[in-house]
């Protein structure tokens, strides 16, 4: 039945991208909200399902980011790119999924480095310790000095984005629109291998340390290996999600990798439910439709039979957004789904079904 | 040790916080198949004991070993080398073995805990399950594209068997936590089964159940010593659970070691009768 739904949503989403026009904000949503996705589900692997607060996101994702883009950038476009600093220092490509790759195992060398004596502290030492590691890595990745590997504050573009993965005919015009799929597919697999490593033996261990770290401790799971585990795989999920995040905005500049973003993607995982992927999914789809799709009328003045509605006007938006937030958090404690899973929503209506026979 | 029966020996074990002695020169030893149980007054030390074997805390100083092998091994350094107050400082200046608790339950001493630790946010089975991971052969790659099905398959059988000997299959997917008293008891101490051991530590396992209660819990624990061909050390308040069940006791008081023997030498022996009942020990 999931799979049936998961699959029902694909195929629309394919047949909406072949009628309706690339422009729609339908696929700015899509396209987002698959990256943010990622991004939550990796982050709710540390914070739902191993009890690790961790605030690295924005750094993990900018590490990703730009081993991306240093690697994409094609050679003859350097020169442009680089212009400061004479074409940069790497002067060859990768192809497209090897440089995604290896944008996650970049985030995940960076996590493991930093979760050995990070991983030591517990709870909010943690997570101020992981937002100071975003913040520096943000700052070093600006510094002059490092310019002709990552030009420095100066923007990275010109490498491979979505629309390349729309499939052109002969004469240029597109043939297939694949550029909202394929982000949605790529997002759609690592959380499926996010999802088997959550439900295997390892996943258990993982919820066993975030539901009593003695006891998991003294029933022989290794708290120091299975923490630094799951944060270089969370780790490498949101390098990659950051790769991703870079083809989506079609360039990269390390300023724009702050902590807000961080917190956004905190909200979605809240939002959603913590410790649910199914709410992680669900929530930054909606997140991303909130701030970009539905609610953007409210920063326009808008008039209805020559009446001008108040208090419409730029900047409204963000205080109607902040409110269904606080509403969202004050009515569903626990988030969307709680800890729910997309199958135990059907398991409990069967359930229900079957009772009354009884 | 030389006796090849022997499970588990205590040399000499100190356990000092700061200028607290909770643990004085502690000497035991608890031969294969056998009930051992150590008992005291409150605040006596016996925890802090079980925890020093279970890799919880390293002791000051002495040394532990397990079937003959030394796996803890301590000697006072530090600034610990001055506030000091128990004897025998220059015996363990060996290598020092300060192995982590999953180490410890690796090697085969699982345990359960006074207050009950189960994983809150599992069911009954997933609990038990849990406690099969340490004995997997599989790595997180192999693991989490499921290409180890064959070993999960053995791991939920074996899970499901252990909870079928107290007859909580049948509640195997109801929330631990939900379970009632007495029997999150019995799960705690089937989860530490799973880990295979060979030596159990029970941490006062009849704390809080009923006389009838605590008399099942006996036969259990006689039941899964045979079953299981465990080795079995406990801690224990209730006084005829302990003289019904163990082979030997160790009785300590202030973290020293006041009286050992069977059940009826330690009943006779005048020195426990004063750290029970009050008054002069001669």
């Amino acid at each position: 039945m999931s799979a049936l739904i998961v699959f029902a949503f694909y195929a629309a989403v394919f047949i909406a991208e072949q009628k309706l026009p690339p422009t729609s904000m339908l696929f700015t949503v899509l396209k987002k909200g698959a990256v943010y996705a990622l991004v939550a589900v990796s982050m709710n692997l540390l914070n739902g399902f191993t009890g690790i607060f961790s605030l690295g996101q924005a750094g993990f994702m900018l590490v990703g980011a730009y081993t991306y883009a240093i690697l994409t950038i094609p050679v003859a476009a350097r020169a442009s790119v680089y212009q400061y600093f004479n074409g940069g220092m790497i002067q060859f490509t990768v192809p497209f999924v090897v440089a995604l790759l290896l944008a996650g195992c970049a985030a995940a060398v960076f996590a493991w480095l930093i979760g050995l004596p990070v991983l030591r502290l517990k709870s909010d030492y943690l997570a101020i310790a992981t937002l100071g590691f975003a913040e520096i890595t943000r700052a070093i990745f600006q510094w002059n000095q490092l310019g002709p590997l990552t030009n420095g504050s100066n923007m990275l573009r010109l490498f491979p984005i979505f629309n390349d993965f729309n499939i052109k005919d002969a004469s240029g015009t597109v043939a297939v629109y694949l550029s909202t799929m394929m982000p949605m597919l790529i997002a759609g697999l690592c959380i499926a291998l996010l999802v088997l490593l959550i439900n295997s033996t390892y996943g258990r261990a993982l919820r066993a340390i975030k539901d009593n770290e003695i006891a998991a401790e003294a029933m022989g799971i290794n708290l120091a290996s299975h923490k630094q585990l799951a944060f270089c795989v969370s780790s490498f999920f949101t390098g990659i999600a950051g790769a991703m995040l870079a083809m989506y905005q079609t360039s990269v500049q390390a300023k724009s990798f702050t902590s807000a973003m961080t917190y956004e993607i905190l909200l979605i995982v809240v939002i959603g439910g913590v410790g649910s992927v199914t709410g992680s999914c669900l929530s930054s789809f909606l997140f991303v439709a909130c701030s970009e799709w539905w609610l953007r009328f409210l920063d326009e003045k808008q008039f209805i039979n020559g009446f001008e509605v108040p208090l419409l006007r730029n900047g409204f938006r963000l205080v109607v957004f902040s409110i269904i937030i606080m509403i969202v958090v004050l009515f569903f404690r626990r988030g969307i789904m709680g800890t729910k899973e997309l199958p135990d929503l059907f398991k409990r209506r069967r359930a229900k079904e079957a009772t009354p026979h009884d | 040790m030389t006796d090849p029966k022997n499970v588990l020996h205590l040399d000499h074990l100190t356990m000092q916080f700061g200028g607290v002695v909770a643990v004085n020169d502690l000497t035991m030893d608890i031969n294969e198949g056998e009930i051992v149980a150590l008992i005291g007054p409150n605040g006596a030390g016996k925890t802090t004991a079980f925890n020093a074997v279970t890799g919880i805390y390293a002791p000051t100083n002495g040394e532990i070993s397990f079937h003959g092998t030394p796996i803890v091994r301590n000697h006072p350094c530090g600034k610990m080398r001055k506030l000091y107050a128990g004897t025998n400082a220059d015996l363990y200046k060996d290598r020092v073995l300060r192995p982590t608790p999953d180490q410890i339950t690796r090697l085969g001493i699982a345990r359960t805990f006074q207050n009950i630790r189960l994983f809150s946010g599992m069911t009954v089975f997933e609990n038990v399950l849990t406690a099969r991971h340490l004995r997997r052969t599989s790595n997180f790659i192999t693991a989490g594209l499921h290409l180890n099905g064959k070993e999960e398959a053995l791991m939920r059988e074996r899970s499901l068997a252990l909870l079928d000997t107290v007859g909580l299959a049948d509640v195997r997917d109801e929330m631990a936590v939900s379970l009632p008293y007495g029997r999150q008891r019995l799960l705690e101490i089937i989860r530490a089964l799973a880990t295979d051991p060979t030596l159990l530590l029970l941490d006062e396992p009849a704390a809080g159940m009923n006389p009838q209660e605590t008399m099942e819990l006996g036969q259990f624990i006689r039941q899964i010593k045979k079953d299981f061909n465990l080795t079995v050390f406990i801690i224990e308040h209730h006084m005829d659970l302990v003289m019904n069940i163990s082979d030997r006791i160790y009785v300590i008081e202030f973290g020293r070691q006041i009286a050992e023997g069977t059940p009826a030498q330690v009943q006779n022996d005048p020195a426990v009768i004063a750290a029970y009942l009050g008054g002069d020990a001669e």
